[in-house]
């Protein structure tokens, strides 16, 4: 497809999407800031998901278990010492980084070269046996920490609306930027863009995969980790409180296509805001769970269509 | 060899037949669970040999189990015939649904059915007039009245089908068809497989079973509820079995069932939180240490002993 109608259909999908945004913000302004804060959170989370699928290539069907892990780890470091969660996001990102190296060698490593089957049934088994055991560890109790910051709000005109979830979106977009600038002006972050792209070209012209490989994962685990430090500040946590996560994030990162990185974002606020609409009607917010799902399918499909996705 | 090995298939029958009349009720209880997550393995192991990696079996198990009470509730068939319907209603439903999904391979195919779970359990809990929402719902009698003797058979009876509908498919051209395309589907393509109707056969034949379990599982414990009818709980073991044991043959995920079967009402009783881990960690290990399980061990080990005794 030349670039030009390429370009084109951009804003013309931009456009309809802005007008579309306008219509909620007049009739269901709730709506539209829930789908910016649920948006932002399914960002971040999604982001370190892309990056490990993008470069690695696999599925890390443990991702939002590592958020819930990081969630609990933050929880106990502010229990203990009575640091805020925010701060608690820095020795959380160091200590999962050490987490991640080491899942990248128990399990990830050896089946990197095994077929797609086994890779999805290891990350699929660490994530029940993290769940479980977080189980095991705390009890299916649900934890939450005392924040009032976490509840401040705002009044613009008739609509007052909490204001900490916006938080998200920052982080998501602050995210964002960051990893582009590594991906893009970085050495290991080229490097791992090359390997992403191919990794036995990467090889031939000297890039360590392996290190680019076990860099990628840990960082990723690491930043999912930080992310449940803040996901703490506004949710209770308990040990099913990551898998959903896994399955939105993996939803968003095939709507917006695998390696497009700021596609996330938008997919994150359109599907966030779609969800808020389904569950802003009475009576049918059971069925805002559905959205997600329902468009995953449609999605894959439709690209399976024009052309095989695998 | 051959005989020999008849004569212990049939001795293991006649056993597993007779099995009520030198047990006790709770060993009856805990080998009808074993059953059921049997045929589960089995049936999931069944679509893993073409290649296909499904998350869907808590998925079309709850299809089956909500199918049949609500044909009860609402109509008053027999429990038996309702099984059957549950069955039936699986299979409907993955024949049409593979049609569409079954153009996907790899971890689109596996999430796209671990996705179709999640959904077919939001519509279980969002339409309360038809499920009951989220209490689910409560038949008024469990089946045979829970007569535990005609329940072990039942169940029995069921998993029986499945290694039944597995040993089919070991035995037929499916098996061909199956293992070309697990193995290269291109080379499949081009030697006149018609992959995608394998595919949607293998798909909609092993619904069909977890549809059936589930119309069991729901006519034996006499009720239905979102949370507990789509429980991971009837993924994750049924995999951890099937991988145990050693996926693509019948033997493999039988054996892997009685073993984590036992293993698992063990820790139940040492273990109340979590036990679950355990199956987790199988998961994983098996499939980093011994990706074809204690069977495909076994016939490595077997193959290389055998090689040194008679090669010269």
């Amino acid at each position: 497809m030349p670039a030009l109608s390429c370009k084109k259909r951009i804003w013309a999908f931009a456009i309809a999407l802005l007008a579309v945004a306008a219509v909620i913000a007049v009739c269901k302004p709730y709506v539209l800031i829930q789908g910016l804060q649920r948006g932002g959170l399914y960002a971040l989370i999604a982001l370190p998901m892309a990056l490990i699928l993008g470069v690695v290539g696999i599925v890390n069907l443990a991702h939002g278990e590592f958020m819930m892990l990081g969630a609990y780890f933050a929880y106990w470091m502010s229990v203990s010492t009575g640091i805020d969660p925010l701060v608690a996001m820095i020795p959380t990102f160091a200590a999962f980084l050490i987490v991640g190296a080491l899942t990248y060698y128990g399990t990830i490593k050896p089946v990197l070269k095994a077929p797609e089957l086994n890779q999805l049934l290891v990350t699929f088994g660490l994530a029940m046996a993290l769940t479980e055991l977080a189980n095991l560890l705390w009890t299916s109790r649900p934890r939450k920490l005392p924040l009032p910051y976490a509840y401040s709000s705002a009044t613009i005109g008739h609509v007052t609306f909490g204001t900490f979830g916006f938080a998200y979106l920052a982080g998501a977009l602050v995210l964002l930027l960051l990893l582009l600038w590594f991906l893009r002006h970085t050495r290991s972050g080229q490097a791992a863009l090359a390997v992403g792209q191919n990794p036995r070209g990467a090889a031939l012209v000297g890039i360590d995969v392996n290190r680019t490989y076990l860099l990628v994962f840990s960082l990723s685990v690491a930043l999912v980790g930080a992310i449940g430090a803040l996901f703490l500040v506004g949710h209770s946590i308990f040990p099913g409180v990551g898998s959903p996560y896994t399955l939105k994030s993996f939803c968003i990162i095939a709507t917006a296509g695998v390696g497009n990185l700021p596609g996330i974002l938008w997919a994150s606020v359109g599907l966030g805001t779609a969800e808020a609409l389904v569950s802003s009607f009475r009576g049918y917010g059971g069925w805002a769970d559905l959205v997600f799902f329902a468009l995953l399918i449609v999605v894959i499909m439709v690209r399976s269509y024009r052309k095989r996705v695998t | 060899m051959r005989h020999l090995r008849y004569v212990a298939l049939a001795a293991a029958l006649t056993a597993a037949i007779l099995f009520p009349f030198y047990s006790g009720l709770y060993l009856r209880q805990v080998a009808i669970i074993i059953l059921i997550y049997m045929g589960l393995a089995l049936s999931w192991d069944m679509l893993l040999r073409s290649g296909q990696l499904s998350f869907g079996i808590s998925g079309f198990f709850g299809l089956g189990a909500y199918a049949a009470v609500l044909l009860q509730l609402n109509t008053g068939t027999p429990p038996l015939v309702t099984i059957l319907f549950g069955g039936v209603v699986a299979f409907v439903v993955a024949f049409l649904l593979g049609i569409a999904v079954l153009r996907l391979r790899g971890m689109y195919f596996a999430i796209v059915t671990l996705a179709l779970s999640t959904i077919f359990m939001v519509v279980a809990k969002n339409l309360p007039s038809l499920t009951g929402g989220v209490a689910g719902k409560m038949l008024p009698s469990v089946v045979f009245g829970g007569d535990s003797v005609k329940t072990y058979w039942l169940a029995l009876g069921v998993a029986l089908l499945t290694v039944l509908a597995s040993e089919l498919f070991q035995r037929t051209r499916v098996f061909y068809a199956l293992t070309s395309i697990r193995d290269n589907e291109l080379v499949a393509k081009s030697s006149g497989v018609d992959v995608f109707r394998y595919l949607v056969l293998a798909f909609a034949v092993t619904s069909a079973l977890q549809g059936l379990i589930g119309g069991t599982y729901a006519q034996i414990y006499g009720f239905v509820a979102p949370e507990e009818t789509f429980s991971f709980t009837f993924l994750l073991l049924p995999m951890a079995m099937a991988l145990l044991g050693g996926v693509y043959s019948t033997e493999g995920p039988v054996l892997g069932a009685l073993l984590l079967g036992a293993l698992g009402e063990y820790l139940k009783l040492h273990l109340p939180y979590g036990h679950r881990l355990v199956y987790g960690v199988i998961v994983v290990i098996v499939m980093l240490g011994m990706p074809r399980g204690i069977v495909g061990a076994v016939r490595t080990l077997a193959w290389r002993v055998g090689r040194k005794g008679g090669g010269r």
